[in-house]
């Protein structure tokens, strides 16, 4: 990638030496859960219009021998991203409320929500396998 | 524009590791980001071993000991050495602070040292500070009237005065600024924490007549609008201040206002 960086002098280390609080994590989780979720949305709108026009057959080798194994990974890893999202936006509701910018409790909320979002992730996808 | 690497030239190379002290048994070692203009070299990072026993507690007592005893040439900012000035504000641990305030028991192991993030380096761990002064400036961080001057001050009762705590502290370290993401990738655009803290400080103030000028001039997708509430300000703040929170009143003002 060409660098816009037109100073002749040097640009000091940024993401090469900062060590992350959790807020920083939890953030760039929730831009790459958004993007998730959006390439996810337009996966399962096209799996929907197959269906409806019964072509899901072309897509049958998704759900066939070691393919099924890549697309439940897929599946589940769409499922901690919309639950992550979700919560995460949740408390940038809060935010927007003015509520919950202390810097320690921040890290904790990060920490929990990114824990949290296992649980109905698990949930759903527990519950298919029984 | 998002760049995750260093551009070409400001990588820094491996540097000169300087000896242990004689006679010391109680040594620390400091990784310190180095940068001559001069010698047409790239960065690098050089290896100092400081005599804790010689030496004062803080991360500041620490650079000056380089300073006087193995290398002259090394070249920082510091005046007050008591957290009021400002001017110590680098990049230590991974985390930008004011080095007077720092302790070296604070940290473990080798403690790296680099300039203020993401900024053109003047020399060693002095940036460039220009933009983020330009910025500040920007925001008119100044009582502005239309009514005449009163005869003697301009009054504000203490409940009005509360409404400043934690807004007017501020000691333009630029710490907060150069931790954020945000400010790293648009900070051509978007004006940064201690910036939006310091125009909350005005927006806050009951005296201030130009909150409506104030807001027009921040209603903008970058300026206010770019931070995401990635928290680094408030994490790194060495006085302890909140811009995240401000900027976050900032916007609930904006939104008022539209309702």
């Amino acid at each position: 990638m060409a660098s816009d960086w037109s100073d002749p002098r040097p640009m000091s280390p940024h993401l090469q030496v900062w060590r992350w609080h959790a807020t920083m994590a939890s953030s760039i989780l929730h831009r790459a859960t958004g993007i998730g979720n959006y390439i996810g949305a337009v996966a399962i709108a096209v799996w929907l219009v197959l269906l409806a026009f019964g072509a899901e057959g072309s897509i049958a080798f998704l759900f066939e021998g070691w393919m099924a194994w890549v697309t439940r990974f897929g599946l589940i890893l769409l499922t901690y991203s919309v639950s992550y999202h979700w919560l995460n936006g949740l408390r940038h509701l809060f935010w927007d409320f003015g509520k919950g910018f202390d810097p320690k409790g921040s890290n904790f909320r990060s920490m929990a929500i990114m824990f949290v979002a296992i649980i109905p992730t698990a949930a759903l996808w527990l519950g298919f396998g029984s | 524009m998002v760049e995750l690497t260093l551009p070409r030239g400001s990588q820094p190379t491996k540097g000169k590791t300087w000896p242990k002290p004689d006679g010391a048994r109680n040594v620390r070692t400091f990784r310190v980001y180095r940068y001559d203009p001069e010698s047409g070299n790239p960065p690098s990072w050089d290896t100092y071993k400081v005599d804790l026993d010689d030496c004062g507690p803080m991360v500041l007592d620490a650079i000056l000991w380089i300073k006087n005893n193995v290398d002259a040439t090394l070249a920082f900012r510091r005046s007050c050495r008591e957290g009021v000035c400002g001017s110590c504000s680098m990049n230590i641990g991974g985390r930008n602070t004011i080095a007077c305030t720092s302790g070296i028991d604070e940290y473990d192991g080798t403690i790296t040292i680099s300039p203020l993030p993401h900024q053109p380096v003047v020399r060693d761990l002095v940036p460039d500070l220009t933009q983020f002064y330009a910025q500040h400036a920007a925001i008119k961080p100044y009582l502005q009237t239309d009514t005449p001057a009163p005869e003697k001050e301009w009054k504000q009762s203490p409940e009005e005065r509360a409404e400043l705590d934690g807004a007017y502290e501020c000691i333009m370290c630029a710490s907060c600024s150069t931790a954020c993401p945000s400010y790293w990738w648009n900070g051509d655009k978007y004006l940064g924490p201690a910036a939006l803290l310091q125009s909350y400080r005005w927006l806050a103030d009951s005296r201030d007549e130009a909150k409506g000028e104030r807001l027009d001039e921040l209603d903008d997708p970058f300026k206010l609008y770019r931070c995401h509430t990635i928290m680094n300000c408030a994490q790194v703040c060495p006085k302890g201040l909140n811009p995240a929170e401000a900027i976050g009143k900032i916007k609930g003002m904006l939104v008022e206002r539209e309702s």
